[in-house]
């Protein structure tokens, strides 16, 4: 392939380089050649930080206020790692899946994505700010309040029910959109107290990278609602993780305690298969063959009923069918909407 | 992670799903360019041939690195969309260069392409500093706000191919060819940019089965206007429109041959390209009237000049 046309390339020294953090300007040779307009403040400027509201599996989260709207923010930084090829593919794919999958009302809305510059001679870090909606409380608050306190009381069972169906709603988006959550667990689901709405938080990032036992920050990750298939080492991951760990949270609300509370990946087996047995090959194909698949001691299936003591037999029943043992078994997200639990919800409010 | 997929750009599993079809409708115009672009190319020349200058750079880049024309119609749809919300001074064509290069590189990580800017820009006779290529890549990610999931005229094909009873997948695949090359070519008709990409794709479907199956035409066009998500009167001036472009086309015997074959394009066209200057070129891949022939002609020199400006003052750098 040739062309005819042909100058000698060299190297355009300092085209654009930045004067503050938001304004650019591109210049050839010394002189100023264009500005390109950007927000008049410093880009983080806008918000003020209130504090640090929590370490997020792949970074930290701060309360803010948008100085201009007084909207309550929650900022999550991450590092944006540059290389030779400019803005990495992995943070363009997964930030940009980010923002298609918050159009849904039972996920937390991601608002803007504001990157922010350090430029140190003419090295370049960038961190990248995803600015959410900030919701003041989340599912593990809220069921605290419930267990211990002042007045510790059951959660109104008919917000169970709601709370469970907007929870699948949100995963059953996710799914469609052939994204699985992987991290599920009550801090993740975000609550807005007074329309009584969940949407769940903390998805995407790090879609590409497999569930850490140990965030960067070294705060261990929560083994609680982990479906057994990765626990026993299954490389192929589907849906229906994150259907196991609705069941455990769906658990967990009537409960007002963690199902499985194990604190290693031992233990969490142990727990599960104290309760719902140890799986066979009979009720799980392929199980003994699992990567960390050991001997272990023969429990034999408890009565679920008793874990979940003020469950009607219909939310027994749904609950169940999301621990099913044979992930290709699980409920789904969607077919869980339709469960007869959810009859006597009124769902086109949602 | 798989790559973005401009025919599925919710990564949906069934893309037939009634609520992705709602999501899909009531998200397009997220994607389109302001309102204000249209205004502007309508009434000022320096943005048509702007725009001009920036697509052929951008087709001759498809051609030179082997990208496929998903990937520089995605760089495109960037383009339209950055310039529209963040005001560029003409008259500098290094920052379209810049500019062209970033959408590129952009399209390219989304679509897992392999894009080597540094071959192109040699081939072109430019080359930008991977620092300055990544500022323009976070100025263009900023002004889209990260929504690089474009969702374009692609986007809608197979929904609207369902309403059709067209069971015999060789023919839907005929039809499905021909409306994506009509699409391609519709983001060249400046006419045509100001209408929902659902719209450019019903349209789209309508005139390919108009010229495959012209006996079906009534029956399609019925289950395309039944639809609740399309505009009647938007579809009717596009329609029209999309005519008269595809009338221009078949003026052009060299773009004949590239459309009427509905598969994917040989490896004889692509030849045929390469074999030409880099300006005729660009007259070829982007069908336009003549008038804008030579505006792009008009472009090609005013770079050149350019190019020496840029060459005399480097010493001083």
């Amino acid at each position: 392939m040739k062309f005819k046309r042909r100058a000698r390339p060299k190297q355009i020294r300092s085209l654009l380089f930045f004067l503050s953090e938001t304004t650019y300007r591109f210049v050839d040779c010394g002189s100023v050649v264009l500005t390109l307009k950007s927000t008049p403040k410093l880009k983080m400027e806008k918000y003020e930080k209130l504090e640090k509201v929590g370490e997020g599996t792949y970074g930290k989260v701060y309360k803010a206020k948008d100085k201009a709207s007084g909207q309550l923010v929650a900022l999550k930084k991450t590092r944006l790692e540059m290389d030779e090829e400019g803005v990495p593919p992995t943070a363009l794919r997964e930030v940009s899946l980010l923002q298609m999958l918050s159009q849904s009302l039972y996920i937390v809305r991601l608002l803007c994505v504001e990157h922010v510059d350090t430029n140190k001679n003419g090295g370049s870090k960038a961190n990248l700010y995803l600015v959410f909606e900030y919701l003041d409380t989340d599912l593990k608050k809220f069921i605290d309040s419930h267990r211990k306190g002042p007045n510790p009381r059951p959660l109104p069972p008919s917000l169970i029910q709601s709370f469970l169906f907007q929870l699948c709603k949100g995963v059953a988006h996710c799914h469609s959109h052939g994204v699985l959550h992987r991290d599920l667990k009550p801090q993740n689901l975000l609550l807005d107290k007074e329309k009584g709405i969940l949407k769940i938080a903390d998805l995407g990032l790090g879609r590409a990278f497999t569930v850490p036992l140990k965030s960067y920050t070294h705060e261990i990750v929560t083994l609680w609602y982990r479906a057994p298939e990765v626990l026993l080492g299954s490389t192929h991951y589907s849906t229906a993780v994150d259907m196991w760990s609705v069941g455990c949270i769906f658990a967990e609300m009537v409960r007002r305690q963690a199902l499985f509370p194990g604190d290693s990946e031992f233990q969490q087996l142990l727990h599960i298969f104290r309760l719902l047995g140890t799986p066979t090959e009979k009720q799980w194909p392929g199980v003994t063959s699992l990567r960390d698949w050991h001997v272990y001691p023969r429990w034999e299936p408890q009565n679920l009923e008793r874990a979940v003591p003020s469950l009607s037999p219909e939310g027994v029943d749904l609950l169940s069918k999301m621990l099913k043992y044979d992930p290709a078994e699980r409920i789904s997200a969607k077919a869980a909407m339709d469960h007869p639990y959810f009859d006597s919800l009124d769902k086109s409010q949602f | 992670m798989d790559c973005f997929d401009l025919e599925n750009p919710f990564t949906s599993l069934d893309n037939q799903e009634s609520d992705i079809i709602s999501a899909l409708f009531s998200s397009e115009s997220n994607h389109m360019p302001s309102h204000n672009y249209f205004l502007s190319l309508k009434s000022n020349d320096s943005f048509v041939s702007f725009r001009q200058e920036a697509i052929s750079l951008i087709l001759r880049a498809q051609y030179s690195c082997n990208i496929d024309r998903y990937t520089t119609y995605l760089a495109t749809n960037y383009m339209d969309r950055f310039v529209s919300r963040q005001e560029i001074p003409q008259g500098n064509p290094w920052v379209l260069r810049l500019l062209v290069i970033a959408t590129i590189s952009l399209a390219s990580k989304m679509k897992e392409q392999h894009f080597s800017s540094s071959n192109f820009q040699r081939e072109e006779g430019f080359i930008f500093d991977a620092p300055a290529i990544q500022r323009m890549e976070l100025l263009i990610l900023d002004a889209l706000n990260w929504r690089m999931r474009s969702v374009t005229p692609l986007s809608f094909i197979c929904f609207f191919i369902s309403l059709f009873e067209l069971k015999d997948p060789p023919l839907r695949q005929a039809l499905k060819d021909r409306a994506t090359n009509i699409i391609f070519q519709a983001c060249n008709e400046i006419k045509l940019l100001e209408f929902k990409p659902s719209i450019i794709a019903a349209s789209a479907l309508l005139m390919a089965s108009h010229e495959l199956f012209p006996l079906q035409f009534p029956s399609f066009e019925t289950s395309i206007l039944s639809c609740r998500h399309v505009n009647k009167e938007n579809h009717l001036k596009c329609f029209n429109a999309m005519q008269e472009m595809v009338a221009n086309e078949t003026s052009d015997s060299i773009i004949e041959t590239v459309s009427s074959s509905s598969t994917t394009t040989p490896m004889s066209v692509l030849d045929c390209h390469c074999e030409r200057s880099s300006s005729s070129m660009a007259a070829i891949a982007v069908p336009e009237k003549r008038e804008q022939r030579k505006r792009q002609k008009l472009n090609g020199f005013c770079s050149e000049s350019n190019r020496v400006k840029i060459s005399q003052i480097q010493p001083c750098g």
